[in-house]
């Protein structure tokens, strides 16, 4: 499937490439027709022969070469961003089911905080973490946690809410303490909820990573790629799109981890769908 | 198992009453001054029409809502108390399994929370598995079981402690009839080799009637007990106790308790208008 709508997307890109006007085109004054010249849109095989090019400015490194080594460091500030994010998703929800008037207090808050552009918040982040003497990819991580905990926390939320009144009274009449009913009932009853809001929070992390690495500088993993190839645009046009897959594959590495994850905590879990 | 002395009664409700959301236009007078005794080792069936407080009364017994006046002794304890010491065990009409845990895992669930240790655990539940006749169905999962399978899992679960008392509302209710004879029969016999004390919620006239040695009899709109039924069928009862004449004359006897406590529930609605 995943091959199938590759083949699809290149495709349609060729195609457009063929039949498209060179200088792009007009609607009603208004400039959004792209251009097909190999600048704008290179073929897509020159793009995957790009990865094999000599990296301009990396001595004798090809292009993948570059790219593996940023986005290793893209990755691992992504998981530990990830990893803070899930920590503080899960505590918050957890805290939130414990005490109602918290989720009807805090909840609001969280859903705004989800509205503040990234770029907004970057340079905040970087003056408190230069404040308190944490190294520079804190700040990416810090960013990425503050984009990934959201769909954790709101699905794990929903997921500790929904184990059955019967179960939770079973519970009761074993006398068992809040935690342990957290532990023995509400945690496991979330975990098929909580999956859907992990796979959201694995991509939330990339892009947080990716854009705090374009916004502060300093960081050099695939965001910076992009922009570095951005600005080297015309000698390799294709190296941009190089650098944007790289980032795409990141993306879907993170999923995948998720995925598999998933598959191993809901091996024995009778198959049905969850909302 | 417990401290009780022989004397101690397994059940004590005195003059209980349940009302929900005094005080609102949603107020429901649950139970009405209720009184109920159940010695050790008795099997009592709680009977009437739908909303009449049969749940609410065993909710009361297990110490899960706190009733609004009266009170209640579990094992000669309150009810808190012996919920706290886990003196029953429970079972609902949905069997409430655990669907992340294996059938061994949901029916070690109450001795874990005991804080047995694992040798003790698997001992028992080989034991329950056995009294519950699905002895090689401990590795598998809750719904690779059929609906009577897993009524059995949560019946082994709410013994597995060896409460003295269970507690059972309409555990049977969502089976067809053969499973559910079927489950009768076992239950009474896990009943007999056990001593355990049954407080156990039925819509049925037959099964009340096949299981128990007293039939409470409820009316709804307050809830209340109108009438008990004795069943003397004595205690070795089999599938041609169904047929037997006694049978079929405390099933009449119930069905007519009943209908008179609809009646008057009816004349007292009437009444209320
Ligand atoms: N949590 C609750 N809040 C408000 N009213 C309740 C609550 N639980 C029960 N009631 C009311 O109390 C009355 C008795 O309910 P209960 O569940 O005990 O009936 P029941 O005899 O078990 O009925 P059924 O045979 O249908 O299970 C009903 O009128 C019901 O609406
Ligand atoms: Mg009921």
């Amino acid at each position: 499937m995943l091959f199938a709508s590759l083949a699809i997307a290149i495709l349609l890109w060729e195609f457009y490439k063929a039949v498209g006007p060179e200088d792009g085109g007009d609607i009603f004054g208004w400039r959004i027709i792209p251009k097909t010249n190999d600048r704008v849109m290179p073929h897509t095989w020159t793009m995957a022969a790009e990865f094999g090019d000599d990296a301009i400015g990396s001595g004798d490194q090809k292009v993948w070469q570059v790219l593996l080594g940023y986005a290793w460091y893209t990755f691992r500030m992504a998981i530990a961003g990830l990893a803070l994010g899930v920590f503080v998703g899960v505590g918050l929800a957890v805290f939130m089911a414990r005490f109602k008037i918290v989720e009807r207090g805090l909840l609001p808050y969280l859903v705004i905080s989800q509205t503040i552009p990234l770029i907004a918040l970057a340079p905040q982040v970087t003056v408190i973490r230069g404040s308190l003497d944490l190294p520079q990819w804190t700040s990416a991580a810090a960013l990425a946690a503050f984009l990934s905990f959201f769909p954790v926390t709101v699905s794990t939320l929903r997921g500790l809410q929904s184990a059955p009144a019967a179960s939770l009274e079973l519970m009761d009449s074993y006398a068992a303490s809040w935690w342990t009913t957290l532990r023995k009932l509400r945690f496991p009853a979330a975990v098929p909820y909580m999956v859907p809001g992990l796979k959201l929070a694995a991509t939330a992390s990339v892009i947080g990573v990716i854009v705090t690495e374009i916004t502060l500088g300093g960081l050099r993993g695939v965001g910076f790629a992009t922009i570095d190839y951005s600005q080297k645009v015309t000698s390799q046009p294709a190296s941009v799109y190089a650098a944007v897959f790289a980032a795409a594959v990141l993306g879907l590495i993170m999923f995948g981890i998720v995925v598999a994850g998933e598959s191993i905590a809901m091996r024995r879990r009778p198959k049905e769908v969850v909302g | 198992m417990s401290d009780a002395t022989p004397q101690t009664r397994a059940v004590e409700v005195s003059d209980a009453s349940m009302v929900f959301n005094p005080g609102t236009p949603g107020e429901v007078a649950a139970l009405d001054h209720v009184d109920l005794t159940v010695e050790p080792g008795d099997f009592v069936s709680l009977i009437g029409p739908s909303g009449c407080g049969k749940s609410t009364l065993l909710r009361v017994i297990a110490n899960l809502l706190e009733p609004t006046d009266g009170s209640v002794l579990v094992n000669g304890k309150s009810a808190h108390q012996a919920r706290i010491d886990q003196d029953y065990g429970m079972a609902f009409q949905q069997s409430g399994l655990f669907e992340w845990r294996t059938v061994t895992k949901n029916i070690e669930l109450p001795l874990e929370l005991k804080g047995w240790d694992k040798k003790r655990r698997q001992e028992r539940v080989r034991e329950m598995l056995d009294l519950v006749k699905l002895p090689d169905r401990g590795e598998h999962m809750p719904w690779e079981l059929s609906g009577g399978q897993q009524q059995r899992i949560a019946i082994a679960r709410a013994l597995a402690a060896h409460p003295p008392l269970l507690l059972m509302d309409e555990p049977f209710g969502a089976l067809d009839e053969m499973t559910r004879e079927h489950m009768q029969s076992e239950l009474l016999q896990i009943c007999a080799a056990t001593g355990t004390t049954v407080v156990f919620v039925t819509h049925s006239i037959p099964e009340a009637v096949y299981l128990s040695d007293r039939v409470v009899v409820m009316s709804a709109g307050p809830g209340r007990i109108t009438e008990i039924v004795s069943v003397d069928l004595g205690r070795d009862r089999d599938e041609d106790t169904r047929e037997d004449d006694t049978f079929y004359k405390k099933i009449t006897e119930v069905r007519e308790a009943l209908r008179g406590s609809e009646m008057s529930a009816e004349a007292r609605g009437i009444e209320d208008r």
